[in-house]
């Protein structure tokens, strides 16, 4: 408190930041509610994937393990060499509140049967479910990156939000406050110190013109010598 | 042409063969290593033995699994070579693995893998032998490869060289794949033209396997709605029930339940059995299983024929085959806790 000068300049200044301090928070905490509100919509959107995702992974697991079975995992490996492929996605961003979060745009992962690449007489249609269940995968998980990132970007923007809020409304304004109590208890006191120093310096002159008549009127009541 | 010994020996090792009884008892197997313990002390002891000098668990036995049927159908091949006939008939059979073998190396290089990759996937039980494999393994690449078999005179250069310009300008292996499966079909039944037993007996269980596959194809292509005349190429000829007609308004049905539907004239009128419910969900793998039941049974039905003729060594081949298959589905459905009830579903009993 003491870097602080308790004149009215200050407190002017301090209670314009106060205000400034305090509309910033009601901001900060109106983007934190439009977050929320974002990230619970995405959140059921993911919550629903992930479980889909589970059933499918499940199915895709069992389909591989039949394959496998049936038709010899060198088989299967042999048919995974002629279906290697990359995958391309294209990632661009999009803007919600302020958060940037990525759009994944891709061509289908799933693929028809003329388009795996291997051979269709010697291979079977348990290596066709196997692959389709799989190619499924991917495209929910290729999903699922999209929606969970953007998730996962929209709960640290609203973590940092709310540590921003937390701050204002804990730190910053009842700190902008103090001071200005502090500033206004020092004017007031000046005030009080100048009206007290006013009044004894009236008195002290008050005291010395009493005097002054006092005296004058002395020398004009004494009798003369002459 | 003495079958007299090929039949005897045949009747022999199918004495050897896992029963019905004796694959119930690996299913009820606790884990995956008693079930080794018990194939150890079986007709597998020494693919077990060697194949856990290499690997443990489930790849254990697959690769004592593997070693065994090359074994196997190389022994068979000692002993019928004293009859050219028989030897030429087997090879047949066993030219399958080699096709298999070619569309490996094909697709490995086709996307340029290690040759060590590629050369875990090979199954030596054709005729090409293991050093055949190396040297097409060094090519670096798919026309290398073809280039190198059409040098060596390999009968399976001629269909590749063929559709080698295609797949160049498409990159698509699958042209090469195709070209490959129907010159074996073409190129067994070719060797099986002319008339005798033995000949018939090859020709009618290929034509039917031929049958098989073209049901198998016809099916996956409907319910992926694949353009008919696209479809086509994917199709075999010289099938015992199915001409090119038949096959090509099939592959105009809209959904694959009108093409079970409209079997049931034929011999595979037994897909009609099929639940609704599956046809509707369209899983082919289980229309798919039948089939292969179906073509098992009728191979290994091959053992009631002549035993003078090489329908012991047919009957055999399809019963080893189904052996190893039926130990494989027990071993990887033991890895993953799968119920019995369904393993067993899984199963093929003959």
């Amino acid at each position: 408190m003491e870097q602080v000068k308790p004149t009215r300049m200050e407190l002017m200044k301090k209670k314009a930041q106060i205000r400034l301090a305090e509309q910033g928070r009601d901001l900060l905490r109106e983007k934190m509610d439009a977050l929320i509100r974002e990230f619970f919509k995405i959140l059921s959107t993911v919550s629903d994937s992930r479980d889909e995702l589970e059933l499918v992974s499940q199915a895709a697991d069992l389909a591989l393990l039949i394959a496998q079975a049936t038709d010899d995992p060198v088989a299967l490996k042999s048919a995974g060499f002629a279906t290697r492929r990359s995958i391309t996605v294209d990632i661009t961003g999009k803007n919600i509140m302020g958060v940037s979060v990525p759009v994944i745009e891709k061509k289908r992962v799933s693929k028809t049967i003329l388009e795996r690449g291997y051979g269709v007489i010697a291979t079977s249609a348990r290596i066709d479910e196997t692959a389709e269940r799989f190619e499924a995968e991917l495209d929910l998980l290729i999903k699922l990156a999209e929606t969970e990132t953007a998730m996962r970007r929209l709960g640290a923007e609203i973590q940092m939000n709310r540590r921003r809020v937390n701050a204002l409304e804990q730190i910053l304004i009842p700190e902008l406050k103090s001071e200005v109590k502090y500033i206004k208890n020092a004017i007031e006191e000046r005030e009080r110190e100048d009206l007290f120093r006013l009044k004894k310096v009236k008195s002290i002159l008050e005291r010395k013109k009493k005097k002054g008549r006092e005296k004058k009127l002395g020398i004009e009541g004494r009798p003369h010598m002459f | 042409m003495d079958y007299g010994y090929i039949n005897a020996r045949m009747r022999g090792m199918k004495s050897r063969l896992l029963s019905h009884r004796a694959l119930d008892d690996l299913i009820l197997k606790p884990d995956l290593e008693s079930l080794i313990a018990d194939l150890e002390n079986g007709p597998y002891r020494d693919d077990i033995i060697e194949a856990k000098g290499h690997f443990s668990g489930i790849l254990c036995i697959e690769y004592a699994l593997r070693q065994n049927f090359i074994k196997t159908f190389r022994k068979i091949l000692g002993f019928a070579r004293q009859e050219s006939e028989a030897e030429q008939y087997i090879r047949i059979f066993l030219h399958r693995w080699d096709v298999q073998n070619i569309k490996t190396i094909l697709r490995g290089k086709n996307i340029h893998i290690t040759n060590e990759e590629i050369a875990d996937c090979l199954v030596p039980a054709g005729e090409l032998d293991e050093a055949t494999f190396r040297e097409l393994l060094r090519q670096p690449d798919v026309r290398g490869v073809i280039d190198l078999l059409a040098t060596w005179r390999i009968r399976y250069a001629e269909p590749l060289t063929a559709s080698f310009p295609e797949f160049a300008k498409t990159r698509d292996l699958a042209i090469l794949e195709c070209a490959l499966d129907r010159f074996y079909y073409a190129d067994a039944l070719a060797g099986v033209r002319a008339a005798g037993y033995n000949n018939t007996l090859i020709r009618d269980i290929l034509s039917v396997e031929i049958d098989v596959v073209n049901l198998r194809t016809v099916l996956r292509m409907v319910r992926d709605h694949v353009d008919p005349a696209a479809a086509r190429r994917y199709l075999i000829y010289g099938g015992k029930e199915f001409d090119e007609k038949m096959l090509i308004g099939f592959l105009a049905l809209p959904t694959i339940g009108d093409v079970v539907k409209s079997l049931v004239s034929t011999r595979y009128r037994f897909l009609a059995d099929i639940p609704e419910s599956v046809v509707r969900s369209q899983k082919i793998s289980v229309i798919e299983k039948e089939l292969e039941r179906f073509l098992i049974r009728k191979g290994v039905g091959a053992f009631r024929l002549d035993p003078l003729s090489i329908a012991s060594v047919i009957g055999y081949f399809w019963a080893k085959f189904n052996e190893i298959t039926n130990i494989r589905i027990i071993s990887r459905c033991k890895t993953a806790d799968f119920p019995v009830e369904h393993l067993k579903e899984e199963l093929v009993y003959v």
